[in-house]
């Protein structure tokens, strides 16, 4: 393939319709499509809904949008936030994306400066993937804000705040993982390991800050108990988000790597697969104690009500099977990859419990009285359980595209998942 | 300035008038879930009689409010006269706010696409120069009574130096302000309608609590 260089990155010199029309592309394309018709839907509700107030009847008499508003407050479904569950797919997926991305871009860092000669040769896929998933997870959390009162992050910035400070780290951490891609596929090797230095100890502060911040929120929230009482919040996002990443890598792998010359496929996935038992262990010794701690009525309906189902299927996908089919030193690449997949979509389905599994109550224990309802208006419910709306998930599928999307035109433009010697 | 508000949740009778006046003053968003004030029923059964308690809520407009300082635009905010406020047109909808809060006091106002909560009818009253909330105005059994804790003579502080009182969620250390009056003339419904947990304060046991943020917060 003919190339050209720009500050010594070899550019492919690829037509448009090879960049933007191979079968990836294609791919993210339709997922792209469903994402964009999950945004249609959000911003219709969001921004199109009929809402009524109780100034709109004297400022609009007769008016029979505002009678058809009125109507639809009381009657209707409550508009796009529900107060029972404000916090919805988009939070489960922005956690899981951002944790497990930047989760990969840490392992490969890390495996970097340990001279892992098999992560060494594959860093620039991995990391390029790894930033792909922390786009992806933006994404979803921009569908999730109100992009319209944006701009107020920076006129009137409240800088102290959690979610402010993740701003300028992420503006300082994306560029540098970009960096560090370039050093990797510009053969720089020697000033990529040092910068590897710097990336992991971004990635340690990041990952930190970030875990912590979104653990100190969920902690703050007395609201929702299961998030409170759950025992050291920060450790089971770093561990899930770690036993996610190498799950990641391993199908990464298999999809990549698996007929590529200049790398033993097998010893690559030997190593993903041990690094995987152990922090699969890890998850599991977190499980196995954790529901000590949590609230007993919470504790209740993850595990014996309504939540259950998900809960020890959660456990059997990212735990369990996992581990049963990784266990073996000579275990099958086949079953690896299946319980590659299984731990994905197990770890997936954890946060779902999590977040889900937080909104279960209808409102807070305020009186000490037990948990309240909001009013007699409300029908009696013990706990409230919510499937995620059908726009959100299509959001999520979109969330997708724009991973496979932000990789391929990488790795077409850089042959990012070239074997790369040291 | 310091607002503030007590109620003397005993006297409540779930007329909700308090509820209906909010939404008229404030032009609140229609529909049961979207409410800046609330009243909750609390229901069991003492050696077999029935027992109900109403327990009418809103924003504790928290000395030290953590919905404050996790609002990353400060949409979310303190007025000179000890108010937590939002304006919504600085709202990205992030909702840190509503996870932030202990006492579940927000939520989404789909109208202005923004967080909303109960702002003591601050613009529609209060910086009018009117002393009184449309709940507190609207009430016919008087449970509200707003004043401003600063002035000794105001008859909140009054109130609270003469009746015991508590806060909600104390151990939060947010510092509330919605100041839940103590029935003492009936211990049966304080015991049944008040959590084990709940520390019962005189006005010389919270003064000091308050001050202490106060001054904190001002410092800041």
């Amino acid at each position: 393939m003919k190339t050209r260089e720009i500050w010594g990155v070899e550019i492919n010199a690829v037509s448009l319709k090879a960049l933007l029309f191979n079968p990836t592309m294609i791919m993210a394309y339709l997922l792209l499509a469903v994402g964009l018709y999950g945004i249609w839907e959000v911003f219709g509700e969001r921004y199109f809904l009929l809402t009524a107030n109780a100034f709109d009847a004297g400022l609009h008499p007769g008016s029979s949008e505002v009678a058809e508003a009125m109507k639809d407050a009381v009657f209707g479904a409550g508009g796009e936030v529900k107060r029972e569950q404000p916090w919805t797919l988009y939070i489960v997926n922005y956690m899981y994306m951002i944790y497990s991305g930047s989760a990969i871009i840490f392992f490969v860092a890390l495996s970097e400066i340990f001279n892992v000669k098999l992560i060494q040769k594959t860093a620039a896929g991995f990391i390029t993937f790894g930033l792909a998933m922390v786009l992806g997870g933006l994404f979803t959390i921009a569908v999730d804000l109100n992009i319209l009162h944006m701009h107020w992050m920076f006129l009137t910035p409240n800088v102290t705040a959690g979610m402010w400070l993740m701003l300028p780290l992420y503006l300082i951490y994306i560029p540098f993982v970009l960096f560090e891609i370039y050093l990797l596929i510009t053969n720089k090797h020697d000033w990529a390991k040092k910068v590897a230095y710097g990336i992991l100890l971004l990635s340690i502060v990041i990952d930190l800050i970030e875990y912590y911040i979104q653990a100190k929120l969920f902690n703050m929230n007395t609201a929702r108990h299961l998030w409170t009482t759950y025992p050291m919040l920060t450790l089971y996002f770093i561990v899930s988000a770690f036993v996610a990443a190498i799950a990641i890598m391993i199908l990464y792998s298999y999809f990549t790597y698996q007929h590529k010359e200049g790398i033993d496929f097998q010893k690559l996935i030997s190593f993903l697969r041990k690094s995987s038992l152990y922090v699969i262990a890890l998850l599991a010794i977190y499980e196995a104690t954790a529901y000590l701690f949590i609230d007993k009525q919470w504790g209740a309906i993850i595990l014996f009500g309504q939540f259950k189902l998900y809960f020890y299927a959660y456990l059997f996908l990212a735990v369990g099977l996992p581990f049963a089919l990784e266990f073996n030193e000579h275990a099958n690449k086949f079953w690896i990859i299946i319980g590659a997949i299984s731990v994905i979509l197990g770890t997936y389905l954890g946060r779902y419990v999590f977040v889900y599994g937080g909104n279960a109550f209808p409102m807070n224990d305020r009186f000490g009285m037990g948990f309240e309802k909001y009013g007699e208006y409300e029908q009696a419910k013990e706990f409230i359980f919510f499937s995620p709306h059908a726009s959100e998930i299509m959001v999520v599928i979109g969330s997708l595209g724009v991973v496979l999307a932000a990789y391929k035109l990488l790795d077409t433009l850089f042959s990012v998942s070239k074997i790369r010697e040291h | 300035m310091n607002y503030a508000m007590a109620l003397d949740y005993q006297s409540c009778i779930d007329c909700k008038a308090c509820e209906v006046a909010c939404k008229e003053e404030n032009g609140v968003q229609l529909g049961a879930d979207k409410q800046r004030i609330w009243v909750t029923r609390y229901e069991s059964s003492v050696f077999g009689q029935p027992f109900s308690a109403f327990h009418p809520s809103q924003c504790n407009h928290c000395v030290d409010a953590p919905c404050v300082s996790v609002c990353p635009t400060n949409a979310s905010h303190f007025t000179p006269e000890g108010l937590v406020m939002v304006t919504q047109d600085q709202c990205i909808l992030c909702k840190g706010c509503m996870e932030a809060c202990p006492y579940d006091a927000r939520f989404v106002d789909d109208k202005a696409v923004a967080v909303d909560k109960c702002t003591f009818c601050y613009d529609t009253r209060i910086s009018q120069g009117e002393t009184t909330t449309a709940c507190q105005a609207t009430c016919p059994t008087k449970v509200r009574l707003l004043g401003d804790l600063d002035d000794e003579k105001s008859e909140l502080v009054q109130l609270l130096k003469k009746r015991k009182f508590f806060v909600l969620k104390e151990r939060e250390g947010t510092v509330p302000k919605l100041f839940y009056i103590y029935p003492e003339k009936d211990e049966i419904f304080a015991r049944n309608s008040i959590g084990e947990h709940t520390t019962i304060h005189t006005w010389e046991s919270y003064k000091p609590i308050l001050d202490k943020a106060v001054a904190k917060r001002r410092e800041a």
